[in-house]
């Protein structure tokens, strides 16, 4: 099965998430999920998502074994804080994480505290996409047909 | 658990380069970056150790016009293949959709290649999933070594099963084999997204086996 998301999921992920950057005064925003698939991303940062997702299930999904190895369940936080842009990870449910770019001028704690919110009622949005998936109405009326023009990936230009 | 987002027109699917220590799994993406339309890619980031091997995983995304009016992002990625890593590799294994074995010709690494073929199968088993059901490619490489393995033995020792998995010989230092490779799980990661979602009447009209 797949995760999908539909256009109204998508638009209500999109307000919580401005929402979230405004409140939180962060730059960047990505809603991912521990297998490093991109559900989400508002922001102005230039940086690719995609890269941001690989490598933000990667480390929250590293630092979930850390803690293990603690005997934490989990650490419900991973920020890293550099002198120009921080990152602030949190999980929003088992397998769906918030990875939120902030600047120097932001702060770590307002961050923190709208995150949280944010977190609950992207959770719930992502469990109506679920079981909106489960029945069925989802890929229903979006065929997708398999273009046949010769094989994906060539060498050269 | 591949991706769709419908507002975006956007599939995302997840190919993991899996097999033993020095392979050459790092190698193949790095010739795929190196020979692929710079639009069709995006960066290759390496999370290795100071001597190369990779620590904890490579990626790159690849972007294809796969489907009609969408746009079909492989999200590629490598395991480290020493022993030790392996919580590791099941980290990467989350949400697969498509895996490549890439196994080393040279004699020595025979134990090696059987190894961690069997330890792929563990790691998909605590994903509740089997090889079998998830595409899988093998990529014979090294085969330019002077002790190359002979095909057959290969094939003794890592295909012996009764839907037997694709095969490509390669030498991924020179990029033989290597789109041949990623182009085969490609195709087959499509056909299994596609064969998935079917039994949603109307979800997706046409498969098309090309
Ligand atoms: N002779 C030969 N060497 C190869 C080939 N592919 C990779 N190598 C070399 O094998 C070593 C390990 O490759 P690497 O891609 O880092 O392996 P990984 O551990 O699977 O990522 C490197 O020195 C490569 O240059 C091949 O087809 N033939
Ligand atoms: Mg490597």
């Amino acid at each position: 099965m797949s995760r999908t998301l539909n256009e109204n999921t998508s638009n209500e992920l999109h307000r919580t998430l401005c929402d979230l950057l405004v409140l939180s005064e962060a730059d960047d925003c990505l809603l991912c999920d521990t297998g490093g698939y991109v559900l989400a991303r508002e922001g102005d940062g230039d940086h690719d998502p995609y890269q941001m997702a690989a490598l933000g299930a990667g480390v929250y999904g590293a630092s979930r074994e850390l803690a293990r190895l603690l005997g934490e369940r989990e650490f419900n936080v991973v920020l890293h804080q550099g002198t120009q842009k921080s990152i602030f990870i949190c999980a929003v449910h088992a397998d769906a994480l918030l990875v939120i770019v902030f600047s120097q001028n932001a702060s770590a704690g307002l961050v923190k505290l709208y995150a949280k919110p944010a977190a609950v009622a992207v959770r719930a949005l992502l469990e109506d996409a679920r079981r909106l998936a489960m029945e069925a109405e989802d890929l229903a009326g979006h065929p997708l047909v398999l273009n046949r023009a010769g094989p994906l990936f060539r060498a050269g230009p | 658990m591949s991706f769709v987002n419908f507002k975006k027109k956007e599939v995302q699917l997840k190919i993991v380069y899996y097999g033993p220590g020095m392979s050459g799994k790092t190698t193949n993406l790095q010739v795929i970056h190196r020979m692929i339309n710079p639009t069709a890619r995006g960066d290759l980031t390496s999370v290795a150790t100071s001597g190369e091997r990779t620590l904890f995983f490579d990626f790159m995304p690849l972007v294809a016009q796969a489907f009609e009016g969408y746009e079909t992002r492989f999200q590629l990625y490598t395991v480290p293949g020493q022993v030790i890593y392996n919580l590791t590799r099941r980290l990467v294994l989350r949400g697969v959709d498509g895996m490549v074995f890439v196994a080393d010709s040279q004699w020595s690494k025979m134990a090696e290649n059987a190894e961690s073929l069997a330890n792929l199968a563990d790691n998909l088993a605590l994903q509740r999933e089997r090889l079998g059901d998830i595409p899988c490619v093998l990529q014979y490489n090294k085969r330019d070594v002077p002790d190359a393995t002979p095909l057959h033995y290969l094939e003794y020792l890592l295909n012996n099963r009764d839907v037997q998995l694709p095969t490509f010989n390669a030498v991924a230092t020179t990029g033989e084999g290597v789109f041949e490779t990623l182009n085969m799980i490609a195709r087959l990661v499509l056909h299994r997204f596609l064969a998935v979602n079917k039994h949603k009447e109307d979800g997706v009209r046409e498969l098309v086996l090309v």
